[in-house]
């Protein structure tokens, strides 16, 4: 494959004078299977190999991607992006350069304990529907499950025109469990993922049960809960919650894609922007977590980027045009999810730093407020307006935990949000999740349980 | 790598079916794909990069003793590689376990015409063409006003095909050509960022407007500044395209589906025949709407698309289907097999969901709201409940409505409700009907809608 890329790299440069020139090849096979209630959807398998080709010219970026590792398909397809390059420069006003990084060659090797490859099809089944019968047979009223399996695992070759090569392998188990409850005309909803770069061996701590039991027990639950009143309340967010907060609300405002895009961001590198018991870090090096890999998609070793040190905006996360632009360092975050596209400034695992309150402190001093303790999706827009939509949520009355409220939602502006956390717990959870840039990124959310003084939450019907 | 002519990715898909059925399958199925796009993408005010995507690959599925197995592979030089593909089908559905709902795949139904669904211009379209029709959006956007920022956007043309062989004999063809244009924008006023404006145009056909798509990113962002709180009360709300596609997608769209009513995940379950919406709401699902983003001669599965109605006048009178849960109820599938390339299998999505439009112009649908909101685009509505079809969403960009006419933008405001809520109070509908994703819609007022202000 060397060889291949070597030919790439230099028909870019050395013909149509590229000044950076890129390859990924890839080869990539994955396993799927899907469970509605206790029935195999199809068991699904495939091979998908191909290669992408992005080069800068006159100061502007081409791409090209095919599904192919002949070396005529290679040689047109070079050939294209670098006249994609050269007519996308026409109309440019600023040509775009690159931060430097050292050229590395490595061959990064995944040692899973259990290699999803030499599992058998037939323990994936298995799995799957232990997981579904597990939620079905928790209590009746619990109506359906699907239960989605994916493994993925392969080579990514890496190769620059600054002479970095990397043989990286790529291993990732996910599934993701949805449950629906019903009682009369309520119907409830709840939804658990799993998911790991370690290996297969995460079920045996994410086991069936206990992530059916978790995905049950929520829908049934949340089917005696009572909406939420719409107003400002003070509320207390559980790990999996302030980990979608400081990844939708924060982080994406943190990707200097986003940031040289107007997000609120822009004029605070250097200052306060959260209160100061507020640590932000987005981390790719944490072992086995569904965000770490060793190397991305522009050949930068992935580091623990700190983001936010109490409260005051140090970083952001860079790819080599943005590093280039504030004059810092590439920090490892572009990822392209395939070969079909181009590497992006991405989070991997981000997560606010725990302090030192325990849950009981948090919520202690509330008289009324709100628990919110997992989410279903969430959002942010450029100008920090963000929306977290809760999963599982309850009351707190009198400095307790009270009844459940089903269908929340958490809005508000993420600096004024940030300003507004005056304790952090002292506990930690990290999330796998997914999430969309035009692309797909495999993350990590978390943190502690922390305290928020003020925040807008979105009533039910 | 030339585009595979109509009899090589028929020979394709049937080479894979003969192989399966020789190879022990009871049943078998391949879907061929491909998809070529040429993209000129714009960054942050100028046109920064392009883009040309070559995918192509086939996806097949086998059936052994009522168990399904599916293997895709984007290889196709030769047939040692399909004959491989086969074999790791048929050892996943060897593996798998049988399901005795399984009737068997489609047999052979004529496919019905479709119009306006590929155009030679947009294979013909050179990169330059691209960046010419991507320097017009922008430079419209930048004439129309100072304060706007053109964030990013872009212009990018696809030629896609597919074909589908069976062993019941169903054998079919189509390609088509999709061609966009989108620009999202903010504008920035003494030290107020507004939120993300967008505005696009996609098209069948060669006949996109991008200075329109320019000014109209423009025009909105700028008209989002000056964003104001609003009271927290009940009030009338007009849902724009891109906030109703929203708030419809994760919800009405769901439930719609037959295997969600099968399964007890959809809220219109048993409700066949009932009022649902409000009288005026007329909605058809239809697969071969004319120039639709989503119209094509067959479904996933070799069935012909065709239109269906969902609801009609109020009442509901049908679902979604694919061949399976059709065939589970004694139904004819409705065409709604849905594949995303060759990489999946089929599942069940809405084609061209076509809200059918009111005469009202946008204009004299705001001239009726004494006090309320309209709505571009919602933030958070894939954090509903599709189940429940419950929804707590912020609105944004929005702007106030007074006595008749735009006050000023809204600044926050969240949207929290239920979708058949909002089906039931809808109170009419405007005459600008817009393809947006699988909607087709105009936009709509709907009373009573629950605001989270401050």
């Amino acid at each position: 494959m060397k060889d291949t890329l070597d030919k790439i790299i230099e028909v870019a440069v050395q013909k149509f004078g590229a000044e950076y020139a890129e390859a990924r090849a890839q080869k990539l096979f994955k396993t799927m299977l899907t469970v509605k209630e206790e029935k195999v959807e199809a068991v699904r398998e495939g091979i998908e190999n191909g290669v992408a080709i992005r080069v800068l010219v006159n100061g502007a970026w081409g791409f090209a991607s095919v599904c192919s590792f002949d070396a005529s398909v290679l040689s047109d397809a070079t050939s294209h992006a670098c006249k994609m390059a050269k007519t996308a420069s026409l109309k440019l006003k600023n040509p775009i350069k690159l931060a430097e990084s050292k050229a590395v060659e490595d061959r990064v090797l995944v040692k899973p304990k259990k290699n999803p490859t030499e599992i058998p099809i037939e323990n994936k089944i298995k799995t799957t529907l232990t997981i579904a019968k597990n939620v079905l047979e928790y209590d009746n009223r619990v109506k359906s499950c699907t239960v989605d399996y994916l493994d993925l695992v392969g080579t990514n070759y890496f190769m620059n025109s600054e002479g970095a090569y990397i043989e990286q392998d790529k291993l990732y188990v996910w599934s993701r469990i949805s449950a629906t409850a019903k009682e009369k005309d309520v119907y409830t909803f709840s939804r658990e993922e799993v998911g790991s770069t370690a290996g297969y061996e995460v079920f045996d701590i994410e086991t069936p049960e206990v992530v059916g039991e978790r995905a049950a027990k929520r829908a049934v639950d949340q089917l005696k809960a009572k909406p939420p009143k719409g107003g400002t309340f003070p509320v207390v967010l559980g790990p999996n919650v302030v980990g979608v907060f400081v990844h939708e609300a924060f982080g994406h405002l943190a990707e200097a894609d986003l940031t040289l895009s107007g997000s609120v961001l822009m004029d605070k590198l250097g200052k306060k922007v959260a209160s100061e018991v507020v640590t932000v870090y987005d981390d790719g090096t944490i072992e086995g977590a569904f965000g770490s890999f060793k190397y991305d998609d522009e050949g930068v070793p992935a580091q623990k980027t700190l983001l936010i040190k109490d409260g005051i905006v140090v970083g952001l996360m860079h790819n080599k045009e943005t590093a280039k632009k504030f004059n810092a360092q590439p920090t490892g975050n572009a990822r392209a999810e395939d070969f079909r596209t181009e590497p992006i400034i991405r989070m991997r695992n981000t997560f606010m730093a725990p302090r030192d309150y325990s849950l009981e402190e948090l919520i202690e001093d509330i008289k009324f407020g709100y628990y919110f303790k997992s989410f279903r999706g969430g959002q942010a827009n450029l100008d920090g307006t963000f929306q977290v939509g809760i999963q599982e949520g309850y009351e707190i009355v009198k400095g307790e935990v009270g009844e459940p409220v089903r269908n929340a939602s958490i809005s508000g502006n993420t600096l004024e949000t940030l300003r507004k956390v005056d304790a952090v717990g002292k506990d930690f959870e990290l999330w796998p999740g997914r999430c969309g840039k035009g692309q797909t990124a495999f993350v990590c959310d978390g943190g502690p349980h922390i305290r928020v003084l003020e925040v807008l939450v979105g009533g039910g019907a | 790598m030339a585009v595979l002519k109509e009899e090589e990715a028929i020979s394709l898909a049937e080479f894979a079916v003969k192989s399966a059925l020789k190879k022990g399958a009871d049943e078998a199925e391949a879907f061929a794909y491909e998809g070529l796009t040429t993209t000129v993408a714009i960054e942050r005010g100028q046109i920064t990069k392009s883009s040309r995507i070559i995918d192509r690959g086939l996806g097949i599925r086998t059936i052994v003793n009522k168990a399904v197995g599916f293997s895709y592979n984007n290889i196709l030089t030769d047939k040692a590689s399909i004959e491989e593909t086969v074999l790791k089908a048929l050892k996943s559905a060897k593996a798998s376990k049988p399901d005795k709902n399984w009737q068997g795949f489609p047999a052979t139904k004529p496919f019905h015409q479709v119009k306006n669904t590929f155009d030679e211009a947009i294979c013909e379209l050179s990169p330059e063409d691209l960046v010419k029709a991507a320097s017009i959006m922008l430079e419209a956007c930048e004439k129309t006003d100072k304060r706007v920022f053109p964030v990013e956007g872009g212009v990018g043309a696809s030629y896609l095909a597919r074909a589908i062989a069976n062993s019941n004999g169903v054998i079919g063809f189509d390609r088509g050509t999709v061609i966009e244009c989108s620009l999202a924008t903010i504008a920035q006023e003494s030290g107020e960022v507004t939120p993300i404006c967008f505005e696009f145009n996609a098209e069948r056909l060669y006949k996109i407007n991008p200075e329109w798509v320019g000014v109209e990113a423009a025009r909105q962002a700028a008209s989002a500044l000056r964003a104001r709180r609003v009271e927290t009360k009940n009030m009338q709300v007009i849902l724009a395209h891109f906030a109703l596609q929203q708030l419809l997608y994760y919800t009405l769209m769901e439930a719609v589906k037959a295997d969600c009513v099968q399964r007890n995940q959809s809220a219109l379950q048993g409700k066949l025949g009932e009022k649902v919406a409000s009288e005026i709401v007329t909605i058809h699902d239809n697969g071969l709407l004319d120039g639709g983003l989503r119209t094509w001669k067959f479904d996933g599965e070799g069935v012909p698309q065709q239109k269906t109605t969902i609801i009609e006048r109020g009442i509901l009178q049908g679902y979604i289907y694919d061949n399976y849960t059709a065939k589970k109820e004694g139904k004819e599938s409705t065409g709604n097999a849905f594949r995303a390339g060759y990489l999946s299998t089929p599942r069940i999505e809405a084609t061209n969901f076509h809200f059918v439009s009111g005469k009202k112009s946008p204009e004299e649908l705001i001239g009726e709201v004494s006090e309320g909101l309209l709505v571009y685009s919602v933030q958070g509505a894939h954090s509903s409940n599709p189940a429940s079809g419950e929804f707590s969403v912020v609105a944004t960009p929005a702007w106030k409505i007074e006595k008749g006419k735009i006050a000023h933008a809204v600044k926050g405001a969240m949207l929290a409700g239920n979708i058949f809520e909002v089906l039931k109070n809808v109170l009419a509908l405007a005459n600008n009907e817009r393809k947006i994703g699988q909607l087709v819609a105009p936009w709509i007022l709907v009373e009573d809608v629950k605001v989270i202000g401050r």
